[in-house]
């Protein structure tokens, strides 16, 4: 199964990309979802605190665009949202 | 009556020319125009321009639901609401977000005004990097978003 983790904010610093890529044997749940991607930042950043934090504060969003809490379960392909803490306006 | 947006700054400009003609109406005396723009000094550092990063479709649904609760929560009835929001980079000094309300009275304006900025601070999905003088940049560190859903 693909996942597609849409960047946004201080998240997009994961990536030169708009995006992350993760393959995922099994359907999968945010909380262990958000292990997966820490596990990516500390294959490629050397474990940045920085970006662990970041994912920590993070919620996430679903393709049709909902906030989804810690035990939502992605079943299939589709792209996921980051939210990090926000500060606009 | 609504009308929100965001502009892609490469793209578009965001105006309050095209805000002062939305909200006008006779049937309303009182107006507001809330402009945020971007400031020269943050926390000592010197800021030269600022990158707004949004989520646009939940920061559109953000805005009509604080639109919606202004009408449940606040009983403002009978309004005229623009809310644009900037997106990409912004030069010190340039408007980043334009606010316009128009209701009856003046009171009630100045509410429905300051509600939905403080709201849009709380929960609507946008990020800001602030570009300083020294050729740095960094992302301001901001609040969790607030949802009562989850």
């Amino acid at each position: 199964m693909k996942i597609k983790l849409e960047l946004f904010g201080a998240s997009r610093d994961f990536s030169n990309k708009d995006h992350l890529e993760f393959n995922i044997k099994e359907q999968i749940e945010i909380k262990d979802f958000k292990k997966e991607i820490i596990n990516y930042l500390n294959r490629n950043f050397k474990g940045n605190k920085g970006f662990i934090k970041i994912v920590k504060t993070s919620i996430f969003c679903s393709e049709d665009n909902n906030i989804v809490n810690d035990n939502f379960r992605i079943t299939k392909d589709q792209k996921i949202g980051i939210i990090p803490p926000i500060g606009g306006g | 009556m609504l009308h929100i947006k965001i502009k892609d700054i490469k793209k578009d400009k965001i105006k309050t020319s095209i805000a002062e003609k939305f909200i006008k109406s006779s049937s309303y005396g009182a107006s507001i125009i809330f402009t945020g723009t971007v400031r020269n000094i943050n926390e000592n550092k010197e800021v030269i321009g600022m990158t707004y990063d949004s989520h646009d479709e939940l920061v559109l649904k953000s805005f009509e639901e604080i639109y919606k609760e202004t009408t449940e929560k606040l009983k403002i009835l009978d309004k005229a609401v623009f809310i644009e929001h900037i997106k990409g980079y912004v030069r010190l000094g340039e408007i980043s977000i334009i606010i316009a309300v128009a209701c009856k009275h003046r009171d009630e304006a100045y509410v429905l005004s300051r509600y939905i900025i403080e709201e849009i601070k709380k929960r609507s999905p946008i990020w800001k990097k602030e570009h300083y003088k020294n050729e740095q940049s960094e992302w301001l560190k901001g609040n969790p978003i607030k949802n009562e859903k989850i």
